[in-house]
């Protein structure tokens, strides 16, 4: 008669089959799934490009900066460039539902331009500089002087640095 | 007497397509994904109808995993021949699709929709069993249309 508690649990639980492709299915918040691109906060250092194993992010020269593209018939999951990002600009979002139709193979892209800036000091062509990657650099920096700091290129903020100036 | 059992075979079969899978040089992760499709009753494919069968003669959908090596090419050539039509054919993992961290590899005789007509691609390395079920959905839906 062992059996019996048993018996009535599993009858209480119900069926352990999920419901997925009539129902949605549970996933979970961490997973690693789609890498999610936010141009907003990248630094265009391209060390996602240079340590994808597969080869699934590339960098395309354009007359106003550059662009990203990461194949998703690509790219293995394996995290790399979020862990490399040190700008945070790479994230894995737990989105799986990536299987497609063969006429949307090449469709399958996150793309976006990453434009270059003007340096508020020199005026020269810079590379942008976001904000988590700054934060990093210039720790304890407040908000207007980190703003000042993020329109400079780093030769022009080397240079007030030796001027004595903040930070 | 001839008896006309061809729409009536049609109408029943829409219901049970019967998945075949073949490894072009896998490492294996995704077939283990695609056992648990069909082993584990978390996920169980068989709810659509579907039943992995073990001759391609039998199979109407083709489930292809691996990025196709020069070595199992003529095999999986073989093997498509002899799977009947109508046929959907399903791309498992990024390897078949892209060739994935295989690709421009000598071994490896290019992505597999240059050698066979490709259908329904399921990217991941591996996909997530779910995803996978997605993948046959879609391709069930393709399998009705064609019959």
């Amino acid at each position: 008669m062992w059996y019996l508690p048993v018996l009535i649990r599993n009858l209480l639980k119900g069926p352990a089959t999920e419901a997925f492709p009539f129902a949605e299915a549970w996933t979970p918040p961490r997973m690693r799934g789609r890498i999610a691109f936010d141009p907003g906060s990248c630094a265009l250092c391209r060390v996602c490009a240079r340590i994808c194993p597969a080869g699934a992010i590339q960098f395309e020269k354009r007359p106003d900066g550059l662009e990203f593209n990461l194949w998703h018939n690509s790219c293995v999951f394996c995290g790399l460039c979020t862990i490399y990002c040190e700008s945070e600009g790479l994230h894995a979002i737990p989105d799986w539902h990536l299987s497609h139709y063969q006429d949307e193979k090449f469709d399958l892209v996150e793309r976006a331009v990453v434009r270059f800036e003007k340096c508020s000091g020199c005026g020269k062509q810079k590379m942008p500089a976001p904000l988590p990657l700054m934060r990093k650099l210039y720790p304890g920096v407040d908000a207007k002087e980190m703003e000042r700091l993020r329109a400079l290129c780093p030769q022009c903020r080397k240079a007030g640095e030796q001027k004595g100036e903040t930070p | 007497m001839t008896l006309s059992l061809g729409p009536l075979l049609s109408r029943l079969s829409a219901r049970s397509p019967w998945l075949y899978r073949i490894n072009a040089g896998s490492c294996n992760g995704c077939d283990v994904e695609l056992a648990t499709t069909a082993i584990i009753p978390r996920y169980d494919v068989e709810r659509l109808g579907c039943q992995y069968c073990g001759s391609p003669k039998h199979a109407d959908i083709v489930l292809i995993t691996g990025p196709l090596t020069v070595r199992v090419k003529d095999k999986v050539l073989r093997l498509y021949e002899e799977i009947p039509d109508p046929k959907v054919t399903v791309a498992v993992g990024v390897c078949p699709i892209s060739g994935g961290i295989f690709r421009d590899s000598y071994a490896v005789a290019g992505p597999l929709d240059t050698v066979i007509p490709v259908d329904v691609n399921v990217p991941g390395c591996p996909p997530r069993p779910q995803a996978i079920i997605e993948g046959i959905a879609k391709a069930i839906a393709l399998w009705r249309s064609r019959l």
